[in-house]
């Protein structure tokens, strides 16, 4: 099936109490995520991505707008729809210990989400699935007898894939998920979900800061500066032919290590 | 720790130490005992300077941690705490001095800023709150580990820039702990890289354009690219937990590059350059590599 899975229209969302003073976070915002595809999502510090991602699960409460996934509108979704479509989108968040039971080990996480989902009748048959699980995300099964503190954080972000798409999660939304890694394992993870992507059809919606990720995650990126859309395209057009002054400026900021001491070298000598 | 990580802070001064995040805290707090500069010592969870108590405005020393719940209090609003930061001499004119350093950081509203708690900001406003109240207080050393991860990359350069510039007014020794190569290469002086708590090389900041050790040679190739390939190098395997670190070079599981003596014995430092030295086997005199 091609078309949109996600289609957002003219999305609101604010903060605030009554008596205070009311934050606008997201302006009205329309976009759509494709079938199988990365949609890339860059902005400066409080421009609303997070809010965005929380919105867009239903998870935001003063929201105006519409949302639908896979044809039906999120905010109008009666219980039992809701559970399903908790199962079929779900986030991977930056701090990939925040999200585990700190008491499960690795193959019960899965086992328990799955029995909870009615995916697995047994305690035994969840187990074993569980095993197979941890292969999709490049973890050997003996990984499944460790707790979350025995994981390395790239490990612990595999289990957490393998915690999300075990229950059947089509829809990704990963708010920074390598941010908090070693530089040497962020790639792996990286290479991790592009392949997810194109070997299980997953959909992702990928919140960065950083355009060099983007392009090689995103097939199309969104700007965003104070809660709106400034620019988006393919990933390569927008960094060939950036309109919008901001984009320009995250790009000219983001030197490589060599421009980084090309620059300082130059300065010194004058 | 002491015996295997060895560094010295200079006024004036930016030295990164570039380590692995899934310790880089553990390690930190684990390690700073040692890593302090000569004249400190940790004194029931603080640091002060040892003999003469403290010595012109401010505290001497300011720590910027990753997670900024370990710095802000959720029950405050940030005017308050950044206020509770502040040195004597300044409570006089607080309100300007905080707008000041909240604009410094990068707030282009401060009032509100400063009005808002901390869960009202996003997680990069945070970092920058955090920034302003560890400078509030004027420090002479200001240890930063991860300032700057979760921080879109504008305003990372904004606050690089804004280091470099109060490392140079304010004489600040800096210590910068972070992964990210591409910060180092903007604002460090020296660098020291850490592989499961030992520092594997370590030289002027210049060193980056040919990093000798299998592991650093690694990281660089790791970063992504503007310009890059469609794949991304990473590096085999993890880093060790604690408990579990292989005898000899710690990396040499991870590495490609490893023969029979780097499993057994520790790699001693072989010196490549001014300042610039590597501890790996096969750099070394009779090396391989
Ligand atoms: N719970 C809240 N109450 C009030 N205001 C909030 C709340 N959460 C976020 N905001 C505000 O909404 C705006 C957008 O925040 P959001 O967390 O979505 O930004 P972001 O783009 O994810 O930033 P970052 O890159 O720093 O993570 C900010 O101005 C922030 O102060
Ligand atoms: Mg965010």
């Amino acid at each position: 099936m091609s078309g949109p899975l996600l289609q957002v229209d003219s999305l609101r969302v604010t903060y605030g109490a009554p008596g205070r003073r009311v934050v606008e976070a997201v302006r009205g915002v329309s976009f759509e995520v494709l079938r199988g595809r990365c949609l890339g999502v860059v902005g400066e510090s409080g421009s609303g991505k997070s809010t965005l991602a929380r919105a867009v699960l239903g998870l935001e409460e003063r929201v105006d707008g519409r949302i639908e996934f896979d044809g039906r509108e999120v905010l109008r979704m009666g219980r039992a729809e809701i559970r399903a479509f908790r199962r079929r989108a779900q986030m991977v968040f930056q701090d990939p210990m925040g999200s585990l039971n700190p008491r499960l080990k690795a193959g019960a996480a899965l086992a328990e989400v799955r029995r909870v989902h009615g995916l697995a009748k047994t305690r035994r048959e969840a187990a074993a699935q569980a095993a197979d699980w941890l292969a999709t995300v490049g973890l050997d099964a003996a990984y499944a007898n460790r707790f979350p503190h025995e994981l390395s954080g790239g490990q612990r972000q595999r289990v957490n894939l393998a915690r999300a798409l075990c229950v059947g999660a089509e829809f990704l939304i990963a708010d920074e998920p390598v941010s908090a890694l070693d530089v040497s394992v962020q790639a792996q993870i990286l290479n991790l979900l592009k392949s997810l992507q194109e070997t299980r059809g997953i959909t992702w919606l990928l919140i960065g800061h950083d355009l060099a990720v983007m392009r090689q995650m995103a097939d199309e990126v969104l700007v965003m500066k104070e809660g709106r859309i400034v620019e988006r395209g393919p990933v390569d057009e927008v960094l060939a032919r950036p309109a919008h002054s901001y984009t320009k400026e995250l790009l000219s900021a983001a030197p490589s290590v060599r421009q980084a001491l090309d620059r300082r070298a130059a300065e010194r000598a004058v | 720790m002491a015996g295997e990580v060895d560094l010295c802070l200079r006024a004036g001064r930016t030295t990164a130490l570039v380590g692995e995040s899934g310790c880089g805290k553990s390690i930190t707090a684990a390690a700073l005992g040692g890593l302090l500069p000569r004249g400190m010592s940790r004194d029931r969870g603080e640091i002060r300077w040892a003999g003469g108590g403290e010595r012109g405005p401010g505290k001497g020393l300011a720590y910027v941690f990753q997670d900024p719940g370990e710095c802000l209090d959720p029950v405050f609003t940030i005017g308050s705490q950044i206020r509770e930061a502040l040195p004597k001499e300044d409570r006089g004119r607080a309100r300007e001095r905080m707008t000041d350093l909240l604009r410094t950081v990068g707030f282009d509203e401060p009032e509100r800023v400063l009005a808002s708690y901390p869960h009202q900001l996003s997680g990069g406003m945070q970092q920058r709150a955090m920034l302003a109240m560890a400078l509030a207080g004027r420090p002479r050393v200001l240890v930063a580990d991860e300032p700057t991860t979760a921080l879109d990359v504008t305003v990372q350069a904004k606050i690089l820039r804004l280091l470099a510039d109060l490392q140079r007014k304010e004489n600040l020794a800096v210590l910068l702990i972070t992964h990210n190569l591409a910060v180092v290469a903007e604002i460090a002086d020296e660098i020291h890289v850490m592989y499961a708590g030992r520092i594997v090389e370590s030289g002027p900041v210049e060193m980056l354009r040919a990093p000798r050790h299998p592991y650093v040679q690694g990281l660089l190739k790791a970063l992504p690219r503007l310009d890059g390939a469609e794949r991304l190098e990473g590096i085999e395997g993890s880093v060790p937990p604690l408990g579990r670190r292989p005898p000899g070079c710690r990396f040499h599981p991870r590495c490609a590059r490893s023969r029979a003596v780097c499993a057994e014995r520790e790699p001693p430092w072989t010196a490549c350059g001014p300042g610039h030295r590597v501890a790996c086997w096969a750099c070394g005199d009779g090396g391989w590599a």
